[in-house]
């Protein structure tokens, strides 16, 4: 099997093309889409994480994959909330961008 | 699997509360749309029975659930109570402004008995993947009820704000846990602790692992450098979900950071001194910057967010402050979490009966308030003296507590620092108070402050320089409404009581700590 780090490193170059998009990207929705890719990076890591210590010989170890069900889930319910927003708020300001979206400062 | 079922039924209040919540909802679809206050009664007499019922059935139980995912104790009874009473006060201060400025009253109530659940969760998890699902039940809560002005668009602009920064920190904290996990093997706080310690595990992945897991909570607890959603997200809430926010979420997101600090870093001897410095890094910064920028604010709302900014960087300080043996910072947060409450409680509830008459939110707009609203303005101002911690009411004890606290905790320079903090923020509490008492009411002259107006509607002479005043604007305001009046009593009399008299509240508070931080 793959060593583990191989993983985290995979996990990390996702979780930073996640964070450079939610820094970078001026439509709300895919600020949305790439705090998604943090959380798949999280997923990855998780997992990769559980099949190893079960590979170490500790015992079998299903947390990880429990978690990342349950992150999975919650990420959904969290991306259903942030589009009814976006929506709202394209209704009432025709727009998604973030950098328009500046009626309160400092 | 006996071990995992036998004693569920210690989560009785937790059901009950969900089921009230689902009451709730229920009751929305039938009830005709007079009626709908009643959702807030039922609300607020279910979370009152199941504080009573919680303290009856629990009191002096120490137990673990679910093989020590939750935990039963003294610990999370007192802030169950807490939140459910916090919940029962800021129903009732909400009433008058869902009717006046909110449609779908029912939800209101029903998403708010449902963050309280979360918070109880949250003060009961001992395992991140608990803690982290109790706090997204409270965070989706609030993101709602901070959209909730559904055509106002600074709500819209708040919510937004509020969820991208809140998922993302999420994303933050879960890669904290997926970090931890990959090293430890399990999630709960004890385990993290005994990985801390044994020295051929921690390696730089965990200590990634736990930077990310506190800058998570640093974002729900809107301490600085992760601060940046709070004004805005405050500003544009409605204002009771605004005192909320400030109030409860606080409180809750400052229950589980005790616990996991308590039972996760505080036992791993070795490595909780650098913790411990970052921890005060984080408050130091909290406190200067929130009350620094205070200064310069315009809106009421926005004072308040910079303000609890400066608030949660004095409980971070106590955070840095645990120690085995040093129950006494874990005391003071947690005194310091109620008296900040009933304080709040006070100072918004009479924001809030002023906007529901004014619609106003600037600190320009309270000009003569004394006058026109000698009651009023006498809350207010008794609620930022105690934010500011003068003695006899309940800021001066809570501060000197939990001060002391810091300092005997070793950080001598962070509580000479809070102290200074303390008095920046004197400045802006008085500029609100100034503005009460000494300006005169806007559209009248400055010589012409009636003693003793009647509360009638008399429109002023003249237009008001802002602009946006309207008529009645200098006109004499009623008194607060029966259910307002009754949070604004109900707050000055436990500040007072807090301020003069804390014993009783201080062994409750005791008895909590000692089952997070033993061997006091």
């Amino acid at each position: 099997m793959a060593p583990l780090v191989y993983f985290q490193i995979l996990s990390a170059a996702l979780f930073v093309i996640g964070l450079y998009g939610v820094l970078a990207r001026r439509s709300a929705v895919l600020v949305v889409m790439s705090i998604e890719l943090m959380l798949n990076a999280v997923n990855i890591n998780l997992i990769a994480a559980a099949s190893h210590l079960e590979g170490q010989g500790r015992f079998l170890n299903f947390d990880g994959h429990i978690i990342a069900i349950f992150v999975i889930t919650i990420a959904a319910a969290e991306i259903g909330l942030a589009l009814a927003i976006i929506l709202r708020m394209y209704r009432n300001r025709a727009t998604v961008d973030v950098d328009e979206i500046n009626l309160m400062k400092w | 699997m006996s071990t995992v079922t036998e004693n569920l039924y210690l989560l009785t209040p937790e059901f009950l509360l969900a089921a009230l919540a689902l009451l709730v909802f229920a009751l929305d679809l039938v009830l005709p749309e007079s009626r709908k206050t009643w959702l807030a009664w039922i609300g607020m007499a279910g979370l009152t029975a199941l504080a009573i019922f919680s303290v009856r059935m629990l009191a002096g139980r120490t137990e673990s659930l679910y093989g020590g995912l939750l935990a039963v104790d003294q610990f999370s009874l007192f802030f169950k109570v807490f939140f459910m009473g916090l919940g029962v006060f800021i129903i009732l201060s909400s009433v008058d402004f869902v009717k006046q400025h909110l449609s779908h009253p029912g939800e209101f109530y029903g998403i708010l008995l449902f963050s309280i659940l979360g918070m109880n969760m949250m003060a009961q998890a001992r395992e991140l993947v608990t803690a982290y699902i109790a706090l997204e039940l409270l965070s989706f809560s609030l993101y709602v009820l901070t959209a909730y002005a559904r055509g106002n668009p600074k709500s819209n602009e708040a919510a937004l704000k509020y969820i991208i920064i809140g998922a993302f920190s999420t994303a933050v904290l879960l890669y904290g846990i997926s970090m931890i996990y990959s090293v430890a093997g399990s999630t709960h706080f004890d385990a993290l602790a005994e990985t801390l310690s044994s020295p051929g595990q921690a390696g730089p992945v965990l200590w990634v692992g736990v930077a990310f897991l506190v800058a998570g909570l640093g974002f729900k607890l809107a301490a600085v450098p992760f601060h940046m959603w709070a004004p805005d997200v405050y500003e544009g809430a409605p204002l009771p979900v605004t005192a909320y926010l400030a109030i409860a979420s606080k409180a809750g997101a400052a229950a589980l950071a005790l616990r996991l600090i308590s039972e996760g870093l505080v036992p791993a001897r070795e490595v909780w001194p650098h913790w411990q410095i970052i921890l005060a890094a984080l408050a130091a910064a909290s406190m200067l910057v929130g009350n620094l920028v205070a200064l310069a604010q315009r809106n009421l709302k926005r004072l308040m967010a910079y303000s609890s900014i400066g608030h949660v960087g004095y409980l971070l300080a106590g955070m840095a402050a645990l120690n085995i043996g040093g129950g006494m910072a874990a005391n003071g947060i947690i005194f310091y979490l109620v008296g900040y409450a009933a304080t709040s409680l006070v100072v918004f509830a009479a924001l809030i009966s002023f906007f529901n008459q004014t619609g106003q939110e600037e600190i320009a707009d309270l000009a003569g308030l004394a006058d026109r609203q000698p009651l009023l303005a006498a809350a207010i101002a008794i609620g930022l003296f105690s934010l500011a911690g003068l003695p006899i009411f309940a800021g001066f004890t809570i501060k000197f507590y939990l001060f002391a606290a810091v300092a005997q905790g070793g950080f001598l320079w962070l509580a000479g620092l809070a102290i200074f903090s303390s008095l920046i923020s004197l400045y802006y509490y008085l500029q609100v108070i100034r503005q009460m008492y000494i300006q005169p009411v806007p559209g009248t002259a400055p010589d012409a402050s009636g003693h003793g107006e009647e509360p009638s509607h008399t429109a002023s002479h003249g237009q008001a320089v802002a602009g946006h005043a309207s008529e009645t604007a200098a006109a004499a305001l009623r008194t607060p409404t029966g259910m307002l009046l009754a949070v604004v009593v109900a707050g000055l009399v436990a500040v007072l009581a807090l301020g003069v008299y804390p014993g009783p509240l201080l062994e409750a508070i005791e008895r909590a700590s000692q089952v997070i931080l033993p061997g006091i």
